[in-house]
């Protein structure tokens, strides 16, 4: 029998083809939807056609105004998601080292979680300034994410790596970089993802109620009160486009990163 | 001097695996202990290393003593090299050039001069465990402990893991206990066996080898009295002959 010839590396397969082309479609039907209905209502404050939002969208990207409230979006969504992490890493750390630390943190914790979000950007306007309610609002909903997600990375150390350790005598320094790093890494990629999504979409909530003079949410609500609903429409599809282009963003880096990391 | 168990006791739930067991542990010899599996070897290991602490009883000898161990498997870390996993342990105690070489020298004392830049995952299971071997060896540590660490691999490597062991051993000689259930790796490696009962283990005896390596061969006739003494002794059967000393 013939040995099989390894198939060669293609950059996209056909699992990957395929799965691009319904979605495509899927967002076509998507369109069409939009379209039909909004051509039922028959009301561009109601629901404006696709065709509408398109011309807003048009309108509405090139202006300074839309410019500079991107900007400060992106820059207050980057910082909630560097705050989260950097204070989720480290207290997730010591909740997975320490399981005292844990049980103390826990009420803690699950107050925040259990909080809805529209609370704590109301009481965040009652504390702080308009342009910092959104990333204490985004830091806050995000952080347990990731206290959550290190911590059980530290608990899913290999305890036998450990016991090595501890008779070596390894620094602390050396065990936290080469056993409990490793182990957390894959938890932090799917901690990192979800908190960056969360971040996007509560930080624009909470420009929405806070008004911030540069900001999506500003825009958007500013739009909305001025009854134009193809702009609300057009200032959404800015935030939607700043979530996917991160998170496309995201993917290839991971990828990248995967792909550097030969199974050993 | 020895390091010494007096009256150790050490209980899991009800199952009581010592019960008042006292063990001498000579300096710079191989002990070995040969027990059926499961009879509290890897407990006994623990007790002496500290790593589990004993419900009664007394260790002495081992104030301020440094522990190195060959597990039974390697526990080497995926992401660093041969050399690196090796280098590791010596960070507290040697400047990086000294641990460069001292790593070095041990991993071409067990062979693996050409792999050291390989990942454990690079290497096959007896390449690994050479590099645990190195690198209990590398470890400056007062008491080699060695939990039956060739259990997992084939004849062969085993009896060229067991060469290397031995070879290091003749260089920087240590301390060591030696645990495992198998007579062969006992009679070709130790310069005393100790031989455990079951579960509560005690000692059924003690052992001297004062033949020499060369007729210690696993193709050696000159051990089968003493494997079958050995064996009787783990059976429990009545020893049929005077037991071979010395």
């Amino acid at each position: 029998m013939r040995p099989s010839m390894p198939k060669p590396r293609t950059r996209f397969s056909s699992g990957t083809l395929r799965a691009a082309t319904a979605a495509a479609l899927g967002a076509l039907v998507l369109l069409g939807l939009w379209a039909l209905a909004a051509q039922l209502v028959d009301s561009e404050i109601v629901l404006p056609s696709p065709l509408r939002v398109a011309r807003s969208v048009r309108d509405l990207f090139p202006t300074s105004q839309f410019l500079a409230a991107l900007q400060a979006t992106f820059l207050r969504g980057l910082a909630a998601f560097g705050i989260s992490m950097a204070a989720g890493i480290a207290v997730g750390l010591a909740c997975g080292l320490s399981g005292t630390f844990a049980s103390a943190l826990a009420p803690a914790l699950t107050v925040v979680r259990a909080t809805p979000v529209l609370a704590v950007i109301l009481l965040a306007l009652i504390w702080f300034p308009s342009g910092i309610v959104p990333v204490f609002a985004a830091v806050l909903m995000a952080f347990p994410i990731v206290v959550a997600d290190v911590r059980q990375g530290v608990r899913t150390t290999d305890p036998k790596l450990l016991e090595m350790a501890r008779l070596f005598r390894l620094r602390k320094r050396d065990r936290l970089q080469n056993i409990y790093a490793p182990a957390v890494a894959p938890h932090l990629v799917s901690a990192s993802h979800s908190a960056l999504g969360l971040c996007w979409k509560v930080v624009v909530a909470g420009e929405v109620l806070s008004q911030p003079a540069r900001a999506l949410g500003t825009g958007m609500n500013r739009a909305r009160i001025q009854l134009e609903t193809a702009e609300v429409f057009a200032w959404t599809f800015a935030g939607l486009l700043l979530c996917t282009l991160t998170d496309v963003a995201f993917k290839l880096c991971r990828r990248r990163h995967d792909g550097d990391v030969q199974p050993s | 001097m020895t390091y010494s168990l007096r009256e150790i006791s050490k209980a899991f739930g009800g199952l009581r695996v010592l019960d008042r067991f006292s063990l001498d542990i000579p300096v710079g010899k191989v002990t070995v202990v040969l027990g059926p599996s499961g009879c509290g070897k890897t407990t006994l290991l623990n007790l002496l290393s500290g790593l589990l602490p004993a419900d009664a009883g007394e260790r002495s000898g081992f104030e301020g003593a440094r522990f190195s161990c060959v597990f039974q498997e390697p526990r080497l870390i995926p992401s660093l090299s041969a050399l690196r996993n090796v280098e590791l342990v010596l960070r507290s105690s040697l400047a990086p050039e000294e641990r460069r070489e001292r790593a070095l020298r041990l991993l071409s004392a067990v062979g693996l001069q050409e792999a050291r830049n390989q990942k454990p995952g690079q290497l096959s299971g007896g390449m690994r465990q050479r590099v645990a071997l190195a690198r209990a060896f590398a470890y400056p540590a007062d008491l080699l402990l060695l939990d039956e660490p060739f259990q997992s691999v084939d004849l062969k490597t085993r009896i060229g893991l067991m060469d290397a062991f031995l070879e290091l051993q003749s260089e920087e000689p240590r301390t060591v206990v030696f645990v495992t259930h198998e007579v062969k790796e006992a009679l070709y490696l130790g310069d005393a066996v100790v031989v455990l009962s079951d579960k509560p283990a005690r000692i059924l005896d003690r052992m001297p080898l004062t033949l020499s390596r060369e007729h210690r061969k696993y193709s050696s006739s000159d051990l089968s009295e003493m494997e079958a003494t050995l064996y009787r002794l783990i059976l429990g059967e009545p020893q049929a002959e005077p037991n071979p000393r010395g």
